[in-house]
């Protein structure tokens, strides 16, 4: 059985050699005799065995560990964590389309309460009032005096 | 020098540069005291707001986050026992012990002036060490730069985390990331998969931001299950009143321990990407291993606080030399510093003090005058700090993110940016999550350009790459790469056999 470490190596080494396979392809130039594949394929080189190394040193490990007992793992929320790379994903579609305003007001608005989920409509409201003041204070800061032209939305144009 | 070091003094006394600054500072010593928030992600706030400054009021910005924050973790680690950062981890040892011996304004004003004192010492090294080693470095060609950089990974790779292997990787996976895009000698499109974006490469502003912002964050996320509140137990009547000259009399009262661990935290700051966070904890052990009272350490003794304290400030002092000599940035947050330069069209390295000498010396008078400024935050603001203390993450985190995807976008105002960020952001969890360390990747990502830059001048001017070997600097440079790679092998297995026995010596019981 193959563990976290040997997947995150074979993953490593299979994306360094896909990409080793495409330098095969790039032309010499007479100005720079050891071309522009010399410097990528050596460091593709290296990383894929270095991920190769990681994934025999962790099937080697689990082969001489004895069977452990199971260890009280500490409870974490991966859940929320996807919900909240979700939700910035969301937000990164959302900038072009609908706007830095619109997005950010948002964005802050459901990680806020998808970290903290609001109960009571003062709850809700704070939500609200936070979303509100952190867009309305990012806009002025970088569009007014810093002068960061930030996403107009295409469907919006706001 | 010290000519020019008093004009730099001189102009960063201008409000223009002097609001910057203390600004800087302030945003840093309250970055810094929030728990959760390290000086890296308060710098990498502050770096969009720095993009319609002129480079000097950026750099002053930042380098006032960066003496601040690295002060700033105190206020919570004396009074809360909550590290604010890594940097402030020791300083709880002793901080918290003594504040809840009834004298916490003692405690406090201990790390604010070991911090100055430590800060100032850094200093001192900073003004006199700078111009001699980038007039050393003046003297290196391809190979000995190519060699210098491959020691800068080595040492990290091998330094930080558990395994070396994860280390190595972790810095090869950085260089991957350079090698898409044009390459730097001819221009010529390489692994750009098609994509138009990459033929100008990835930049590495998004990557750090991505990698550095959502790894902490998500980080703290996976701890949440809908009360993302910080629950500090805080006494809102305690006094931190102090006579400033006692406290002051007790650090200077131990030229020696101040000294010493200054140094240390300056020998540890210009070593690339170690940081304040192992400074403030080699110190603290130095500290105990050369006292007369081992034993008082960890129950509120002065010595403890002065010694974290007054190395992770001198820490930030060695850190900006490597940066200004060499080019290599120290840690995350002068590796943030090297980007904004680089927006700028500034290249930092050997020759960036005899180029850009105001810039230069403007760093230098930031950075001894961003100590007195948070000498005077602290003073003001330090009880108005704990209460900042208690803003939920829920709240933060959203805002922080939103000044992440800002700072991405405003890079090249192109949502391209944004999209790297989101990708090396999952990519940075992805790597915490496998025990890979970040400081290697990041430390590729800034360096890979100048390695294959090198590799590649140093091979088209002398096709023998004995070269590299035989001569003297880059040689010491290659040998030191294996020393430490072999040193880090060998700590592992100490420290690996030190389980086992104490493993084995478990199972009697």
């Amino acid at each position: 059985m193959i563990g976290r470490d040997g997947v995150a190596g074979l993953a490593v080494a299979a994306a360094s050699l896909a990409l080793f396979w495409l330098t095969l392809g790039l032309e010499r130039n007479p100005l720079v005799p050891v071309g522009p594949g010399f410097y990528p394929r050596l460091v593709l080189g290296i990383t894929a065995g270095l991920g190769l190394w990681l994934a025999a040193q962790d099937l080697w490990a689990r082969r001489r560990a004895q069977p452990a007992p199971p260890a009280a793992a500490a409870r974490l929320n991966y859940a929320l964590v996807a919900a909240s790379f979700g939700v910035f994903f969301a937000y990164t579609l959302a900038l072009p389309t609908l706007g830095f305003r619109i997005a950010t007001f948002a964005f802050v608005a459901a990680l806020n309460a998808l970290l903290d989920p609001p109960r009571r409509p003062a709850q809700w409201a704070r939500v609200a009032l936070l979303a509100l003041g952190a867009t309305l204070a990012a806009w002025l800061v970088f569009e007014h005096y810093l002068l960061v032209l930030l996403p107009r939305g295409r469907w919006t144009d706001f | 020098m010290f000519e020019l070091l008093w004009h730099g003094i001189e102009g960063m006394m201008a409000l223009q540069y002097l609001v910057p600054l203390a600004l800087g500072t302030l945003v840093g010593v309250v970055g810094g005291a929030l728990p959760g928030v390290t000086i890296t992600m308060t710098i990498i706030i502050v770096l969009p707001f720095t993009f319609g400054l002129d480079p000097l009021q950026g750099l002053a910005a930042m380098t006032g986050v960066y003496v601040g924050g690295s002060a700033g973790g105190l206020v919570t680690a004396t009074l809360l026992g909550i590290p604010g950062t890594p940097s402030s981890v020791a300083t709880t040892f002793d901080g918290f012990p003594m504040a809840r011996k009834g004298e916490p304004g003692r405690a406090m004003w201990l790390g604010v002036w070991g911090s100055f004192f430590g800060g100032m010492l850094g200093g001192v090294f900073l003004i006199f060490a700078t111009g001699p080693l980038a007039a050393f470095a003046l003297e290196f060609g391809p190979w000995e730069f190519f060699s210098l950089f491959i020691l800068a990974l080595s040492m990290v790779a091998g330094l930080v985390g558990d395994s070396l292997l994860k280390g190595l990787l972790s810095g090869a996976l950085g260089l991957v990331v350079t090698v898409m895009g044009n390459d730097p000698i001819l221009g010529a499109p390489r692994l750009t998969l098609g994509i138009e974006f990459l033929e100008g490469g990835i930049p590495f502003l998004p990557v750090l931001i991505g990698v550095f912002a959502f790894a902490q964050i998500m980080g703290d996320v996976e701890h949440m299950g809908g009360a993302g509140r910080a629950a500090a137990a805080l006494d809102r009547t305690l006094s931190l009143a102090v006579s400033h000259a006692k406290v002051i009399m007790e650090i200077l009262r131990r030229p020696f321990l101040l000294l010493w661990t200054s140094f240390v935290g300056v020998v540890i700051g210009v070593l690339p990407a170690i940081g304040g966070s192992a400074a403030n904890m080699m110190a603290y052990d130095q500290a105990k291993k050369l006292s007369r009272h081992p034993e008082r350490f960890g129950t509120g003794t002065p010595e403890g606080i002065v010694a974290s304290e007054s190395a992770n400030n001198a820490n930030v002092g060695g850190s900006l030399v490597t940066i200004m000599a060499f080019g290599i940035p120290g840690d995350a947050v002068t590796a943030v510093m090297l980007g904004a330069l680089t927006i700028h069209g500034i290249q930092s390295g050997p020759l960036f003090i005899s180029q850009h000498p105001k810039i230069a010396y403007g760093i230098f008078a930031a950075y001894l005058l961003a100590h007195p400024i948070m000498v005077l935050i602290m003073a003001l603001g330090a009880r108005w700090m704990l209460r900042v203390v208690s803003v939920p993450r829920s709240a933060l985190f959203p805002v922080v993110l939103v000044l992440c995807t800002v700072g991405a976008y405003a890079l090249g105002n192109a949502m391209s940016t944004v999209y790297v960020l989101l990708i090396f952001g999952l990519g940075g969890y992805g790597m915490v999550k496998a025990g890979i360390p970040l400081a290697p990747f990041i430390l590729g990502v800034i360096l890979g350009d100048q390695i294959e830059t090198n590799l590649v001048r140093a091979v088209m001017t002398d096709a023998d790459p004995w070269l590299f070997f035989t001569r003297p600097i880059s040689g010491v440079l290659l040998a030191a790469s294996v020393g430490s790679v072999v040193l880090a092998l060998w700590q592992q297995r100490r420290h690996r056999r030190r389980a086992q026995a104490g493993a084995g010596e478990g199972a009697d019981f």
